[in-house]
């Protein structure tokens, strides 16, 4: 490893300080710790060590040096490689390491790195009893977060169809996230981790997010107010044991003793599912096809018991 | 293929070098803590800088970096003025943290200015693209952090997941956290006289009382709410098409996969817990093995019946 850091150390040196393109064959001549390799292992050697580069968030760039496409340059703009400054106050950059010692984003403390680059982790302040898991899906969130920002269109497999998106936004909700953006069929949002073989455009800022587009307008709501069911309201009672509980899922008032309340339903099998989450503490009055269909469902259920 | 070591050593050095540079000298001990350094690993990483430089690699062309006394010294590498930009999952992974404690409602002024520029900085042209959202619906999370800063008893009542029963417990809370979408405390149950992780939304009632806890050295870090445990009730479903979403929602373990079904083995605390789940799920799934289960199915379900008869 040792020779790999020095020897990224001094291409990325090259790279950043040389004024014209520079092809594979100026790198194996002039670059320390690439001599001597055979062809195979340098190229092997070369690609390992631009894909670090990436890694770091190095913007390389690679274009070609002839009308042939035969041969390539690559360059690094040392602008474009400079992180942005932010302008961050001291007391700022603490409140950041707080926070990002605080939450986890795909099992680990992602917000760290980027504190890093940004003047360094302040760890003297006592860590706050307080945490939160923002799920595991961090490659694929970051590749959708720099098309996003880029605005680059993106491809992807989804429930076995391929899709086309212009990705407008993500969105962290009820322990999932998802994707907001614009395809062929309109506005529509997306599980991440439902998401399979993403390709991201090459091409930056080919489209425009309508103004005022609100990431939040296509999300919000109850699990079943969203779908494609006739829509319709069902109300429902719940015991006073448990009344409380479903008034704060529904942010209503507390209740005193029992609650009824009134629901929109677009999606059926939600709504089944979080009335029956409370047992025999919560039963639909109305409309009948959704008493009809919870009846059906514990009655196939009784007669597969073993 | 890459070695997510050489990665993380290489992001540190071209992190550190601007650092330096800027501050023209800095402290040891300052590094170490800004950089998450051991002395040894410093010493290990300028002795790296030092031979590294521009082609030609003579004396004239290589950084310096060293350590005089307590100072680390760094020279003669202009062209790391400046930090690599953050790459996107990077720049993602800061946002949302930031964000997610202002979501909380737990900010400092200085942390909502500080996600206000970073925004700026890293996604200018897209604001707003990002929404992380962690409400607790409760409000109870602002009080159990308090209680557990302050390392205050807590008097709740608590509606148990599966089991149907309401009872009252006195507990010491740790930390407060939420993951997959809830919200949890966790702490010592005086009631069990065991550690526990109760969920905040089904504290009905609480009341942080004047008495003042021992807070153990280590607390384990807060982690997904529910693992295994030798009392729990284990039963063996069978999936069909239409029940797959099942094994996003719950920790189930795959034990068999076929054209038709899949088959797994479900635990948890209660047998109450799968057996709701299979009312709900209906002709979608089948009980394979599990007696404790089926008879709250039958139990249940019985009275489901006599509800929407």
């Amino acid at each position: 490893m040792q020779n790999v850091v020095e020897r990224v150390l001094n291409l990325l040196i090259y790279l950043l300080e040389s004024p014209n393109p520079v092809t594979a064959d100026d790198v194996r001549r002039t670059v320390l710790g690439y001599d001597g390799q055979t062809d195979e292992a340098f190229h092997r050697m070369f690609e390992r060590d631009k894909d670090v580069l990436r890694k770091l968030g190095v913007p390389l760039n690679r274009q070609a040096l002839d009308a042939w496409e035969v041969d390539y340059g690559y360059t690094v703009d040392p602008d474009e490689y400079a992180v942005p400054d932010p302008g961050l106050s001291e007391e700022e950059r603490v409140a950041l390491s707080v926070a990002a010692r605080m939450v986890r984003l795909g099992g680990s403390y992602a917000g760290l790195d980027a504190l890093l680059k940004l003047g360094g982790i302040e760890r003297s302040v006592g860590l706050e009893p307080l945490g939160a898991d923002l799920g595991a899906e961090a490659e694929v969130l970051g590749s959708l977060f720099g098309a996003i920002t880029e605005r680059r269109a993106v491809k992807f497999d989804y429930r076995a169809s391929e899709r086309q998106l212009h990705p407008y936004g993500i969105a962290h909700r009820r322990g999932h996230w998802y994707l907001v953006g614009a395809g062929a069929e309109g506005e529509r949002v997306y599980r991440v981790d439902r998401i399979g073989k993403l390709t991201v455009s090459e091409k930056t800022g080919t489209f425009a997010k309508p103004k005022g587009f609100d990431v939040r307008s296509l999300m919000d709501g109850q699990p079943w107010e969203a779908g494609s069911d006739p829509e319709v309201e069902a109300t429902i009672r719940f015991d006073s044991e448990v009344a409380w509980w479903a008034a704060r899922t529904l942010g209503l008032e507390r209740p005193e003793a029992e609650l009824v309340a009134t629901v929109p339903v677009a999606n059926r099998d939600a709504l089944v599912g979080w009335v029956l989450s409370f047992g025999d503490a919560a039963e639909v009055l109305d409309p009948p096809e959704i008493r009809d269909e919870i009846r059906t469902r514990v009655e196939a259920a009784l007669e597969k018991l073993p | 293929m890459t070695s997510l070591r050489t990665v993380s050593r290489l992001s540190r050095i071209l992190a550190l070098i601007p650092y330096v540079l800027e501050k023209k000298s800095a402290d040891v001990s300052e590094i170490l803590g800004r950089f998450g350094y051991s002395e040894e690993q410093l010493t290990r990483d300028l002795n790296t800088v030092f031979v590294c430089g521009l082609p030609g690699y003579g004396p004239g062309d290589l950084m310096e970096a060293y350590i005089d006394e307590d100072e680390v010294i760094i020279d003669a590498a202009d062209y790391f003025t400046r930090a690599p930009r953050l790459t996107s999952t990077e720049a993602l992974g800061l946002l949302a943290a930031g964000m997610t404690v202002i979501g909380m409602g737990e900010a400092t002024p200085a942390l909502e200015s500080a996600v206000r520029k970073l925004t700026k900085a890293v996604m200018p042209e897209a604001s707003s693209a990002l929404v992380v959202d962690v409400v607790d619906e409760s409000d109870n999370v602002g009080i159990f952090r308090s209680a557990a800063t302050d390392r205050r008893v807590v008097k709740i009542t608590y509606r148990s997941v599966g089991k149907e029963e309401t009872t009252n417990r006195d507990i010491e809370p740790w930390t407060v956290f939420t993951t997959l979408g809830r919200w949890y405390v966790m702490g010592h149950c005086r009631l069990v006289d065991d550690e526990r992780t109760f969920r905040v939304d089904r504290i009905r009632d609480l009341e942080v009382t004047d008495e003042i806890f021992e807070r153990p050295k280590r607390v384990p870090e807060p982690g997904v709410g529910y693992t295994a445990s030798e009392d729990d009730v284990v039963c063996i479903i069978d999936l069909y098409a239409k029940a797959l979403w099942v094994l996003e929602y719950y920790p189930v373990e795959v034990l068999r996969q076929s054209g038709r079904s899949t088959r797994i083995r479900f635990s948890a605390p209660d047998a109450e817990v799968p057996a709701r789940l299979l009312l709900r799920l209906g002709q979608d799934a089948k009980l394979v093995k599990g007696v404790d289960v089926a008879e709250r199915v039958e139990d249940l379900g019985g009275r489901l019946l006599a509800i929407y008869r």
